[in-house]
């Protein structure tokens, strides 16, 4: 038999936009007057994926791809076949392999619902982002409340049980009985999967500047851990489970194994401008972290040149490397368990265990005091619901 | 000796680069041979390194030392010479140089080539900065220091051979010969002037129409040589410089001994003053009189010099001379019909200004034939020489070689040099009565040199002049490194700091808050000030400074009485009730001149500060002085600020100490969740506690994070709670949104808040920023 192969994710990060949203920090563009030249984005995406695929095809298998953006529902069905057939031909695809697309719930791109399907999407999420069409004019996004809802429920009947919505809350102005209606009401039209963020003010957006002049408030903390605490509550009561800080599930199948793959430090490869990409390099067994290059044209450019757009690669050592397994594996409330960290993808010196790893007086008055779950002698470490909303907090305190 | 690590091949690769700095890993590893003597000579880019081995010597407690010159630098052969070089062609140079050396003393047979380039002008040309180090354990510090000189007069020789290479500046000119200076010809003055009156100014002046220092337009503030001293156009060090002048066609040998303006410093203004027989009276024409140059005036008085007042800033156009005139006229009693006038930025009447000094001060006192006697007024520390004293000689004279006592401590010392500050030391053959100028004697630290102490020479004992009461600390503060493993660090900093500033109060102190520090006594808040920007700008320190607090006393009903330097001293309640007669606070009278339509606005400032108004007197029509006895305490918080603020800037302050009263003192502590913070605690009146107990309580609510648990401020006093406020428990903080792209800002924000949080000083559970501790620092009333 042959050797059980690592697990690999790929991310496709698609660059253009309709429209803007003034919160948005991702790397984006919109897109050009003379419209967008697929074939060119595509051949672009197509090289630094084979460039970047490749040194993986031996060990590695295709878990999951993620077309991510920018609006990957912009870009056209057969493009998107294309790169999940290259990918795969590259580097095997595993038989339950999820295939998430990215979308915006404009009718156009609903139009092209089924056709994704057929391209070999598998999971489809859609950016409501809310209900309000009021709140959807002011950020800035191009459709309403009604078309977000009719392209959830189309999503329903072509992706049963692997449709996400994504919600933001905290706008200027809402309430939280405001925010619970609209939760509600989404929920009625959900269809296994949620992810419903705190709106956050990521400096150099525009809604950072309208903060900073004063033309927009800020919704006091206290209101928005208020939010919070209600979307977990009213989830729940809906039989939506949740497994990580902004992510809800009807069931295990449900959730998003893409993004379980960031959180349990799976490598990926991520393709296309600013993607970032984090795996050990199959020739000289360090990790290493990837960036590509951000602006569109360069990157286009240099992958039609040289076959790939990568404008920054750092190591990753093995203090990093344990760092992140406990901050994103502590984001999910699974948590983390000590065989997982002790097998830390990077980690090239001996193995540390979490109790050796972490101040373990100090995880142990977080388990005191109800912040954090353990067994055993730090066999498995994960967050109660307490303890994931200040999670930020407690990390400070138990990281070395 | 050898070095560990690869530092040579490092550093000829980084030369070979052409990289300037160049940190060395290696010299951690260097371990000096003890009882072992070194001397260190490289040439450029090494010297950065033969320094840091020179400081690693120094600091492990070898003593010596470099010597910067423009010439290459002979040494007496040692086996044990460590050469530094860059290059093969400089050590080729090097053992050029010693060789040559070695002719110059005759070691050697000497090889003429008529027509030849010598060695040494080759020197010249390739080295433009050579440096010597050299260093011995300290059990051999007499001969190191002997060594030291004796290099010290091989390289002055060797610079005066090379023709004068060796600049004036470098101070290695040959010894000057000023034994034709009588007292007759010797006048020694200072200038005293509030702050800002153009004191330093005039100095420069003065330096330059003498040719101390050449007109440049560049010299501002010559004698101001610390940074800070620039930056602040304060003077904070006294320091003084002699100067030659042709007056009636008779030389004079004039020196100048500048004083600090800063009233905190009025301490250091004496000690100058009593080396003089007169001093220039500086007033801004503009200003007029202000408080210090009452306060200054009357201690010229006091030691009976002769004061002439001369009128400073007469170009501006709102110079009122006249006025001025007046003003001193009918403040000091003194005759002001023949004042001189003069712009020291211009130029304008300082051709008059040494006349002045030289017909109006009278000459020194004192004898040539009577024993050598000299006081003792200033001093500094020298990394290389050690401890320099500047001394007044009253009678007889010294020089090189003598062996010297000091009165107070009955230590002999052997002089190793003589000289005048011309204006860096510049050595003269003998130094003899009437001069000033400064002695190098082997003192190894500063505490061994007495301000106001006698010195005479050895078996010639004198009648010991009357020396000064050492300066006393007006304010104390707690001082603690930000990092608690810096401590090392800053211990050496602080300890080489006060090397120079013996009016700094060192104790070593314990906070349950803050970790190992120390409280320092300081003569005023400007004083402080002016250390801590030393200590972080000369030694890169950051620190984390308390609130002031005046020495309390307290009397016990046994008779005793102990001082109060730290609140954690302060006896509690109890104590207070069983065992003490009364708490004494110590209170100044202050001096405030001021334009008249202030005049309501000072009242309510001294009241406020429960000051008690003794006297407001007119010195003309418009401007008033004011005189108010106010505790210390009052007037090292915010007094001065408001002082300022109030007047538009206009009214200016002077203080004396003036004894100790009875007072209604409590302590007020603050408790976080019930914690007393021992770093936070102060010591004030009973009627101060309500208002600075409820704004500390709102000051510390908003500097004090949220945490994952309610946090109680609460300011007590007595046991008493003033105020209470509540920081609340932190109910979310996570990032929403963190997937592939995100990792990467998460962790340096991640790794960014742990910094910060290292920097936090934890009461029990709770942390506190660095902000909560000057928060409370700074204006205590609003």
């Amino acid at each position: 038999m042959a050797p059980a192969r690592t697990p690999l994710s790929l991310y496709v990060h698609w660059p253009y936009c309709s429209f803007l949203c003034r919160f948005c920090a991702f790397s984006k563009a919109r897109v050009p007057a003379s419209g967008v030249d697929h074939a060119l984005v595509t051949r672009a995406l197509l090289a630094e994926l084979r460039t970047s695929l490749a040194p993986h095809s031996k060990d590695k298998e295709l878990r999951s791809i993620y077309f991510g953006g920018g609006t990957p529902s912009l870009a056209q069905p057969a493009h998107v076949a294309q790169i999940i057939e290259q990918a795969s031909r590259l580097v095997p695809l595993a038989a339950n392999a999820e295939i998430t697309l990215e979308s915006n719930p404009t009718s156009a791109e609903t139009n092209k619902m089924a056709a994704f399907k057929a391209a070999g999407i598998t999971r489809y999420s859609i950016g409501i982002q809310t209900l309000d069409d009021g709140v959807l004019q002011r950020m800035g996004r191009l459709h309403s409340g009604a078309e977000a809802l009719a392209a959830a429920n189309r999503a329903a009947s072509l992706f049963p049980g692997h449709v996400s919505l994504d919600m933001m809350f905290g706008f200027e102005s809402q309430t939280v009985d405001q925010w619970q209606r609209e939760l509600e009401t989404v929920l009625a039209h959900a269809n296994g999967h949620l992810s419903l963020y705190q709106l956050t003010v990521e400096p150099g957006t525009p809604l950072f500047r309208d903060i900073r002049a004063q033309r927009v408030k800020r919704n006091p903390d206290d209101t928005l851990a208020l939010m919070y605490e209600t979307a977990v509550a009213l989830c729940r009561s809906r039989g939506l489970a949740h497994y990580e800080v902004s992510n809800y599930a009807a069931s295990p199948e449900s959730q998003s194994a893409h993004n379980i793959g960031y959180w349990q430090g799976r490598q990926w490869i991520g393709i296309g401008p600013s993607a970032h990409s984090r795996f050990i390099d199959p020739a000289s067994g360090t990790c290493l972290r990837t960036v590509c290059i951000p602006d569109i044209q360069r990157w286009v450019r240099s992958c039609l040149e040289h076959g790939h757009g990568t404008a920054k690669t750092e190591t990753v050592d093995d203090a990093e490397a344990r760092q992140e397994a406990v901050v994103f594996g502590l984001r999910m409330l699974d948590g983390l368990s000590n065989s997982r960290f002790m097998r830390t993808g990077c980690v090239s010196s001996g193995a540390l265990s979490l109790a050796e790893y972490l101040r373990v007086d100090q995880v142990q008055r977080y388990v005191r005091d109800g912040y954090l779950r353990s067994s055993g002698s730090l066999d498995h470490l994960a967050p109660t619901e307490r303890g994931l909303q200040v999670i930020d907090s407690i990390l400070l305190d138990i990281l070395p | 000796m050898e070095w560990k690590g690869s530092g040579n091949n490092d550093l000829e690769a980084a030369v070979s680069m052409g990289i300037e700095k160049f940190i060395l890993s290696p010299f951690v590893n260097f371990v000096p041979q003890p009882f072992a003597s070194y001397i260190v000579q490289a040439h450029g880019f090494a010297s950065t390194i033969a320094k840091t081995v020179m400081d690693t010597l120094c600091m492990n407690n070898y003593t010596g030392g470099f010597i910067d010159t423009n010439y290459m630098v002979p040494l007496p052969a040692s086996k044990d010479t460590v050469f530094m070089y860059p290059s093969p062609q400089i050590a080729k140079g090097m053992l050029k140089a010693c060789r040559l050396f070695q002719k110059q003393k005759g070691l050697q047979k000497r090889r003429k080539r008529p027509g030849r380039k010598t060695p040494a002008s080759r020197m010249r040309r390739a080295w433009k900065h050579p440096l010597v180090g050299c260093a011995l354990p300290c059990s051999q510090r007499y001969k190191t220091r002997q060594s030291m000189a004796t290099a010290c007069g091989y390289l002055r020789k060797a610079s005066m051979k090379s023709g004068g290479y060796a600049t004036k500046a470098d101070g290695l000119g040959a010894e000057i010969d000023i034994t034709g200076y009588t007292p007759d010809r010797i006048r020694n003055f200072s200038i005293i002037a509030h702050i800002d009156h153009g004191k330093s100014t005039l100095a420069d002046r003065l330096l330059e129409t003498t040719g101390v220092i050449t007109k440049s337009g560049k010299n501002k503030q010559v004698l101001d040589k610390l940074k800070v001293e620039r930056e602040r156009g304060i003077t904070v060090k006294a320091q003084s410089a002699s100067m030659f002048c042709e007056h009636d066609g008779r030389k004079y040998l004039v020196n100048l001994i500048d004083t600090p303006g800063h009233v905190d410093f009025s301490y250091e203004v004496s000690r100058s003053l009593a080396a003089c027989q007169g001093t220039i009276l500086l007033v801004d024409a503009a200003q007029g009189i202000q408080a210090q140059t009452v306060a200054n005036f009357y201690l010229a008085f006091g030691e009976g010099l002769a004061v002439i007042p001369m009128l400073n800033k007469v170009d501006l156009p709102t110079a009122e001379p006249d006025r001025a005139a007046l003003q001193i006229e009918s403040a000091f009693e003194i005759d002001a019909a023949n004042i001189v006038h003069l712009s020291a930025k211009t130029g304008l009447g300082i051709d008059r200004v040494l006349p002045s000094v030289i017909e109006r001060i009278p000459a020194p006192s004192g004898s040539i034939d009577a024993p050598f006697k000299a006081l003792l007024f200033d001093t500094w520390y020298d990394k290389y020489v050690g401890v320099v004293c500047l001394m007044a000689i009253k009678d007889g004279a010294v020089r090189r070689g003598d062996r010297v006592v000091s009165m107070h401590s009955g230590t002999r010392y052997e002089v190793m040099e003589v000289g005048i500050m011309h204006p860096e030391q510049r050595p003269a053959t003998q130094l003899q009565v009437g001069q000033v100028g400064y002695v190098v004697c082997n003192m190894k630290s500063v505490a061994e040199a007495h301000v106001g102490d006698t010195f005479h020479k050895d078996k010639f004992p004198v009648v010991p002049l009357p020396g000064f009461a050492p300066a006393k600390s007006m304010v104390f503060a707690g001082v603690f490194p930000l990092d608690a493993g810096e401590f090392d660090k800053l211990n050496e900093s602080i300890q080489k700091l006060t090397l120079n500033d013996s009016s700094v109060a060192v104790h070593k102190e314990t906070s349950a808050a803050l970790g190992q520090g120390w409280r320092l006594g300081f003569l005023g808040t400007l004083h402080m000030d002016v250390f801590r920007q030393r200590l972080e700008e000369e030694y890169d320190a950051s620190v984390l400074v308390t609130a002031p607090t005046v020495p309390y006393r307290v009397q016990y009903k046994d008779g005793t009485s102990k001082y109060i330097q730290t609140p954690a001293d302060f006896p509690t309640a109890i104590e207070i009730q069983d065992k003490v007669d009364a708490v004494m606070e110590p209170f100044v009278l202050a001096t405030l001149i001021f334009p008249e339509q202030y005049l309501g606005a000072m009242l309510e400032l001294c009241t406020m500060h429960r000051g008690d108004i003794h006297t407001h007197t007119y010195l003309d029509e418009s401007r008033v002085m004011l005189k108010c006895r106010m505790p210390t305490a009052e007037m090292v918080t915010d007094f001065y600020d408001q002082l300022k603020s109030r007047s538009q800037g206009f009214a200016s302050f002077d203080y004396e100490d003036n004894g100790y009263n009875e007072s209604d003192l409590v302590k007020m502590e603050v408790l976080l969740n019930g914690e007393a913070v021992d770093a936070l605690a102060a010591v004030m009146h009973r009627d101060n506690v309500a208002t600075v107990g409820r704004t500390m309580a709102k000051r510390l609510k908003d500097v004090i994070r949220r945490q994952l648990f309610d946090i109680i401020i609460q300011t007590a006093a007595n046991g008493k709670v003033v105020a209470r406020e509540t920081v609340k428990q932190l109910r979310k903080n996570v990032t929403a949104k963190c997937y592939g792209g995100d990792i990467s800002r998460k962790m340096k924000l991640l790794n960014k808040q742990k910094e910060g949080k290292k920097r936090m000083k934890k009461i029990g559970r709770v942390e506190l920023p660095q902000e909560a501790f000057l928060s409370v620092m700074t204006g205590s009333k609003e």
